[in-house]
Order: C-alpha cells, then sequence, then structure tokens
C-alpha cells in the first residue's frame, strides 16, 4: 500500500511539472489560436541555456535560472513576431503545420550547439524528506511550489491587470477587442513573453529533475499535448485538473503494467477523451 | 559516388512519394490532417516482416512468423494498413481539423509505444532483422536497381491511380465534401462515408511503400517508425506545393535528395558529421516555414493559369 501511495505521490509531482510544462502552451493556443508544437523545444532552450551558464560559465544555479526563462521568453517572443505573426490570416492549420517546421529549426540548433551525450547540472545533490513512509526530494517539492505559484499568478494577471483582461478580451474576439481600443501588437507581445517564459520555468525544473539530453525537448510535447487535449485546448484552470490526472495515471501505471508503457497510458487517456468527450474535460465548446 | 546518390535518392524518393501523394490525397482533397502518417508506414512493414519471416528460433521473442512468399507479405501489408486505417479512422473522422491531428498522432505514438514493448509482436526494440526479399538477380538486376524501379513502380502507379478516382465523379463527390459538407449532405451525400473511404484508400498505398521499405532495409525496428517519419512527409507536401500530385511527389524527391546529399559527403570526425546533421535538420526546419510563409508554388501555378 506504501509502495502504492509512493506512485501516486510520485505522479503528483509528475503532474505539477506537466502544469508548468503545458500552461503556456494553452496559453498560446488560447490567445493565439494555433497548437505550437515548436513550445517544448523552448523547454530545451532554456534548459540548455541554463545549463550553459551554470556549467560551461561556472554560475550559481539561480542567476542561471534566471539567464534560461528570459533568454527563452525573447526568443519565444522573437519567434512569434518573425514567424507565426504574418502567417496567421493563413488559418490554425497553417500555423500548426508551420510549428513543426520552428521545432525542426531549433532542435537542430541546440543539436548542432550541443552535441549528443547526457548532461546534468552543477547543484547539490537531492535530499529526500520522508514522512508516513512515503519519500520526496527538494527538488520535487520545488516543483510542486512553481507549479502553484505559476497557475496562481497567471490567474491573478489574467484576472487582476489591465494588460492580462486585454489578453482575455482579445483571445475571445480580436476585431471586437481591436475596435475598442486594445493595442493588438502590445497585446500579442505580452503573450508570446508570458507563454514562453512560462515554458522557461519548466525547462528550467527539466534540468533539475531530469538528466539533460538533446532529444528531451521532443519527448515533452507528446506529454504536453496529451494533457492540453484532456484539459480542452485552450482552457488554462483544467489544465491543472488534467495535468495531475495524466501525471498520476502515468506512474501509478506502472504499479501493474510495464514501466515502457507510460507514455502510451498518457495517450490512451486522450484518445478517450477524445473520443467520448471531444471538447475535453472543461466542457467548453472551445473546439472550432 | 553521382550515380549512387541519383539511385539512393530515386529510390527513397519514390518509396516516401508514395506517402506524399497519400497524404495529399487525405489532406489537400479530403480536409483531413493525418499527422499519424508513420502508423500505416509501420503497420505495413511489420504485416510483411511477420508474414514473411521464418518461424522464431533461438533468442526470437516474437510469436508468430509465418514464412510465406514475398508476395503474400506484400499484399498483407496493404491489407494491414487498410484496416489499421479502419479501425483508426471510423472512431475519430467525426473530430476535425486539428483534434483530428491529434488524435491520428496519439494514435501512431500508442502503435509506436506497443511496437517497442510488446516483445511478442516484432522482438520490441531490437526490431526483426534479415528480412526476406525477392532477389532482383533472379531477373537480372542489380540489387540497388531492382529495389528503385520497384518504388517508381509503385509510386507511379498510386499516382496514376489517385489521379483516376480524383478525376472520376467520386473525385467531385471528394471535392464536394472537403468544400461544403452541409452542402452536399443535402444532396443526399453520406460525407462521414466518403470521409472513412478516402482516409482507408489512401492508406492502403501506405502500407505497401510500408513493405518495400522493409524489403529495403532488410530490418523493421520501431526507431525507424517515430513521429519523424510523419514531419518528414509533412515537410515535403508543403514544399511541392500541397495541392497536385506531381508537386507532392516532386517535393519528396527535392527533400531526399538534399538529405542524401547531406549523408554522401565524407567526414573526418564524428563531431563535424553530426553537425551537418544538425544543420541539415534546421535548414529543413528553416525551408518549411519560408514555404508555408510565401506559397511561391500557388503564385506560380496562379500565374501560370491566368
Amino acid at each position: 500500500m506504501t509502495l502504492f501511495l509512493q506512485f501516486v505521490l510520485t505522479g503528483l509531482v509528475t503532474g505539477c511539472f506537466l502544469i508548468l510544462a503545458t500552461i503556456g502552451f494553452s496559453f498560446t493556443r488560447r490567445v493565439e489560436g494555433f497548437l505550437n508544437i515548436a513550445h517544448a523545444e523552448l523547454l530545451g532552450v532554456s534548459a540548455f541555456a541554463t545549463w550553459g551558464c551554470n556549467k560551461l560559465l561556472g554560475w550559481h544555479i539561480l542567476p542561471s535560472a534566471a539567464v534560461g526563462i528570459v533568454v527563452t521568453a525573447f526568443a519565444g517572443l522573437a519567434i512569434g513576431r518573425i514567424v507565426y505573426d504574418p502567417i496567421r490570416r493563413l488559418g490554425p492549420s497553417v500555423m500548426l503545420i508551420t510549428s513543426v517546421g520552428v521545432a525542426y529549426a531549433i532542435g537542430g540548433t541546440i543539436d548542432a550547439l550541443i552535441g549528443t551525450g547526457i548532461r546534468t547540472l552543477d547543484i547539490p545533490l537531492a535530499t529526500s524528506i520522508r514522512f508516513w513512509g512515503l519519500r520526496i526530494t527538494d527538488y520535487q517539492l520545488i516543483v510542486v511550489v512553481l507549479a502553484i505559484l505559476c497557475s496562481a499568478s497567471l490567474a491573478l494577471f489574467l484576472n487582476r491587470t489591465k494588460t492580462g483582461l486585454a489578453i482575455r478580451a482579445m483571445s475571445a474576439n480580436p476585431e471586437l477587442a481591436a475596435s475598442r481600443g486594445i493595442d493588438v501588437k502590445k497585446t500579442s507581445r505580452a503573450t508570446w513573453l508570458i507563454s514562453s517564459g512560462l515554458a522557461g520555468v519548466a525547462g528550467v525544473m527539466l534540468g533539475v529533475i531530469a538528466t539533460l539530453s538533446t532529444d528531451i525537448a521532443f519527448h515533452q510535447i507528446l506529454q504536453i499535448l496529451a494533457v492540453a487535449i484532456l484539459a480542452g485546448l485552450g482552457s488554462l484552470y483544467a489544465v491543472i485538473v488534467s495535468g495531475l490526472i495524466v501525471g498520476v495515471a502515468m506512474d501509478v501505471s506502472v504499479f501493474w503494467i510495464p514501466a515502457g508503457y507510460r507514455p502510451l497510458v498518457a495517450f490512451a487517456v486522450v484518445i478517450l477523451v477524445l473520443l467520448f468527450r471531444p471538447q475535453g474535460i472543461a466542457g467548453s465548446a472551445s473546439g472550432k | 559516388m553521382i550515380q549512387s546518390l541519383i539511385l539512393s535518392t530515386l529510390m527513397f524518393g519514390a518509396m516516401f512519394s508514395v506517402l506524399t501523394v497519400s497524404l495529399n490525397l487525405q489532406y489537400a482533397r479530403g480536409g483531413m490532417i493525418n499527422f499519424g502518417t508513420v502508423a500505416y508506414f509501420a503497420a505495413g512493414a511489420y504485416a510483411y516482416a511477420i508474414f514473411t519471416q521464418e518461424p522464431p528460433s533461438g533468442l526470437d521473442q516474437y510469436a508468430f512468423g509465418f514464412d510465406l512468399p514475398w508476395w503474400v507479405g506484400f499484399l498483407a501489408a496493404g491489407l494491414a494498413a487498410m484496416l489499421f486505417a479502419l479501425v483508426t479512422g471510423w472512431p475519430t473522422l467525426r473530430l476535425r481539423g486539428e483534434y483530428l491531428a491529434l488524435t491520428t498522432f496519439a494514435f501512431a505514438e500508442v502503435f509506436h509505444s506497443i511496437l517497442l514493448n510488446e516483445r511478442r509482436i516484432g522482438n520490441g526494440s531490437v526490431g526483426m532483422a534479415n528480412v526476406e526479399r525477392p532477389d532482383p538477380a533472379s531477373i537480372g538486376l542489380d540489387d540497388t536497381l531492382g529495389y528503385t524501379l520497384a518504388a517508381c513502380a509503385l509510386m507511379l502507379l498510386t499516382a496514376w491511380l489517385f489521379h483516376r478516382l480524383l478525376a472520376s465523379p467520386y473525385g467531385r463527390l471528394v471535392d464536394a465534401t472537403r468544400d461544403d459538407e452541409i452542402a452536399a449532405e443535402s444532396v443526399g451525400k453520406d460525407t462521414a462515408r466518403v470521409r472513412l473511404q478516402i482516409f482507408v484508400i489512401s492508406a492502403i498505398p501506405i502500407g505497401f511503400a510500408g513493405a518495400l521499405y522493409a524489403m529495403i532495409t532488410t530490418l523493421v525496428a520501431p526507431a525507424l517508425f517515430t513521429a519523424e517519419v510523419t514531419f518528414f512527409v509533412w515537410i515535403a507536401l508543403a514544399l511541392g506545393g500541397e495541392r497536385t500530385i506531381p508537386g507532392a511527389i516532386l517535393g519528396t524527391l527535392a527533400l531526399v535528395f538534399f538529405q542524401e546529399l547531406v549523408r554522401a559527403i565524407p567526414f573526418e570526425t564524428v563531431r563535424g558529421a553530426q553537425i551537418a546533421a544538425s544543420a541539415e535538420e534546421v535548414i529543413t526546419g528553416i525551408l518549411f516555414i519560408l514555404v508555408l510563409r510565401w506559397q511561391p508554388w500557388d503564385r506560380l501555378s496562379r500565374k501560370a493559369g491566368s
């Protein structure tokens, strides 16, 4: 029983990481209206920027992480302005397919710069905290805290600040928002900065809790997609629930079936959800 | 050197063209975004290997090997892809646009994961090596040349059949379904059925191409059938202008030629080769973005038309 609970706990941590990774993706989907396959590559950009500062330049992890997040946020902004803005009129399908090209370009650049092999950050070893026979490491706790902080501050930002309200207005009805005097360009810039910054946070945590290799980003997109679909594309609050569901389902499944099937469980959930409830668990008809 | 470059471009180019042409039918004519192309390709390759492989012995972990002649395996490959398209298409085709793209993508990932983990299908991650294949020498042809011709034949046959199909009244029904489903429904057409038919029909040649791929590489392993194949075919389709059959074929040939060219460069160090491979990826991605951004082929054809 303790072992089972341990799997559930690890699953919750995985879920929190997935929330961090997916929330920016869902945010882009909601405001910009397309699925950004390249979002996962931004996690890679952040993780390797952090690694570069931390390991190659010998900086402490905190300034390295800050640099990683900022670099990623501006890289995402630049890509949004240069690549996606001019093709918005061509519709979400073309933007979706274009983002595959972007993912290739980013992935290839990281490959060329970093090379193959496994990398780790220069940080103290994790210490585990025990309670009721369960274990959780301090880094895992940081993931949980960051997931809560990021989703809470995003919710506050969208509901309380002027820019946040502008973003919501734009995602609901771009033409109406523009005609009511909202600066569409500025709002779009803020969106790219925020969603890429969130990818940056997730990327840093990826470097902290896992070992880094250059193909790591690609594996994340599968799970990000799973969580995003389950949440109902574009819904932000449901991401929290569905991230936890996918995380727990993946880790608890190891209790019964071989660990190799972990990614399969995520997609089995997705297929079931899409077949019976195509609009996702959030239940809004945002599927158009 | 140049000859082998041209031959391998033609061989792989023609084989992947079969995928691109089928995808063209699904996307440009049927309006369906299939992001799981590789699954049908893998289904064909595995079906071929299972039907022609000898029964398992020694360290083999696969459960079935029927040891049948190659043409049975080839037919089985088409059939397997068709069945897989039926199974995956029937529940998913009522989804639209990006939802369809994501479900097909998910199906492909699940299929890949099963191939990787279920050793009884094809030895798990090791895959099945030494896949049986017909020997072109029996009709007096060189190995590479023989398979190049076979790939070209399959490509031309697929292109011709699809061309005939779409030039027929049925092709107009397909276009009507894509352009305005409600209008097509209102004149008594069963659009759901048309979509499923197109989905299944276009999967069959993909299965055949899978069998051919298994013959050429004589190996089937999960690592050969990743989502990268799907993305590759999509990029080729976009390069070629995504509307016409010759465009799809030219796009694929150009992309394969580019890749083979990079591979043909001799490298002194492993690092050098690796950088070249990464650069190839970056250039492919950027080309893709540029083509989608400016759509030069559409413009050219419009100019030629006016």
